[in-house]
């Protein structure tokens, strides 16, 4: 004899994601570190951006990178060229990082305690923007190889980011992207965002990113001190 | 394919609920809403949930029945309400002005769970 039962739940389906995306959020509160979540689509520059960056932060800030790629360890060794300590999270048939992946790392891996922590996310405009890390801030490259049109065809990533970087802006002159267009379809989804344009390779506004930057550590800190109530962390 | 990840993560809520009641039950169906403002595509969460069911004790008949939530904004300059639509660019056909508040369409929820208690006596 079978009988039937409602059972009314109303939860999230990424609940368990959540949740250890706040366990890890614990984790960078511990070391004060300052965690971007870097996105694009594949070879929009995530890596490049990062060399860049620790070639002119100098002793700006002290940076640590999670690198996320779902085979090799080709993006790690270039960062590990630059002097930056990487860790790899080789995230296999997944094409996006998820909270449990960051969290496994963070209880496996001695992290250094740095200033920012940037976590390359696996290329890729759509899966990874369901899933939150733990990270403070979110940030969403463009290529201008990539075409203009990208933040209306790929609307929830760039919905829910804080910065947009228009990368490889040293081709500009080369291809059919319009700045102006770019940034008023990204407007239109996300009034609130900044956006900025580099160039890796000649170093164009990079002043602006790394400044950028650094004020997240400075409002990462502040935020800090103004939480009141004393964190337990237990594992 | 983050779609299997959607699809694993509704099983497991149904694996719980199951655990929950304290009893042998099944599943019979699961109720889920997905909002226009969230890359959950309907079809592939299906297809990965039919896959995946049969391996969670409990949920190998479990039906997985998905609500789509239309996106609902309220433009930036004048709180327009307004359904924002790729095809103008997702402003508002009023002003013109771009989203600020998303009122609905960024749902990602298992609504109900419905079982049925196994009462053999």
């Amino acid at each position: 004899m079978h009988e039937s039962a409602d059972e009314h739940t109303m939860e999230r389906i990424l609940n368990k994601n959540d949740e250890l995306a706040e366990h890890n959020r614990d984790h960078f509160r511990e070391a004060m570190t300052c965690t971007v979540n870097l996105m694009s689509a594949p070879g929009a520059g995530k890596t490049s951006l990062l060399e860049a960056t620790f070639r002119m932060a100098g002793r700006k800030f002290s940076s640590t990178v999670i690198e996320g790629d779902m085979v090799g360890e080709l993006d790690a060794d270039r960062i590990r060229k630059t002097g930056v300590s990487v860790h790899q999270i080789s995230t296999g048939r997944s094409c996006h990082l998820d909270a449990n992946m960051v969290a496994r790392l963070l209880h496996s891996e001695k992290m250094e305690k740095t200033d920012v922590l940037f976590i390359e996310n696996v290329g890729n405009l759509v899966c990874p923007a369901e899933f939150n890390l733990g990270e403070f801030k979110r940030v969403v490259l463009l290529s201008v190889t990539e075409g203009d049109d990208k933040p209306i065809k790929y609307p929830v990533i760039f919905r829910n980011c804080d910065l947009v970087v228009f990368t490889k802006c040293d081709l500009l002159e080369y291809v059919e992207f319009n700045l102006g267009e770019a940034e008023k379809n990204i407007q239109a989804i996300n009034p609130d965002v900044v956006t900025m344009q580099v160039s890796s390779k000649t170093g164009y506004g990079m002043d602006k990113w790394t400044s950028w930057i650094q004020s997240q550590i400075e409002a990462y800190r502040q935020e800090q001190k103004q939480t009141k109530h004393v964190h337990q962390h237990s594992h | 394919m983050h779609e299997s990840a959607i699809a694993k993560s509704i099983l497991e809520i149904v694996s719980q609920r199951l655990h929950s009641i304290g009893a042998p039950a099944t599943a019979h169906n699961v109720s889920v809403v997905f909002g226009e403002f969230r890359n959950a595509e309907p079809e592939s969460v299906e297809f990965a949930f039919d896959n995946m069911k049969a391996f969670y004790p409990g949920a190998a008949n479990c039906q997985l029945v998905i609500n789509t939530i239309s996106a609902m904004a309220q433009c930036k300059r004048a709180q327009h309400k307004y359904h924002p639509e790729a095809s103008n660019a997702y402003r508002c056909p009023t002003c013109d002005s771009g989203i600020g508040n998303l009122l609905q369409g960024e749902e990602l929820d298992v609504v109900n769970v419905v079982v049925e208690l196994d009462q053999t006596e």
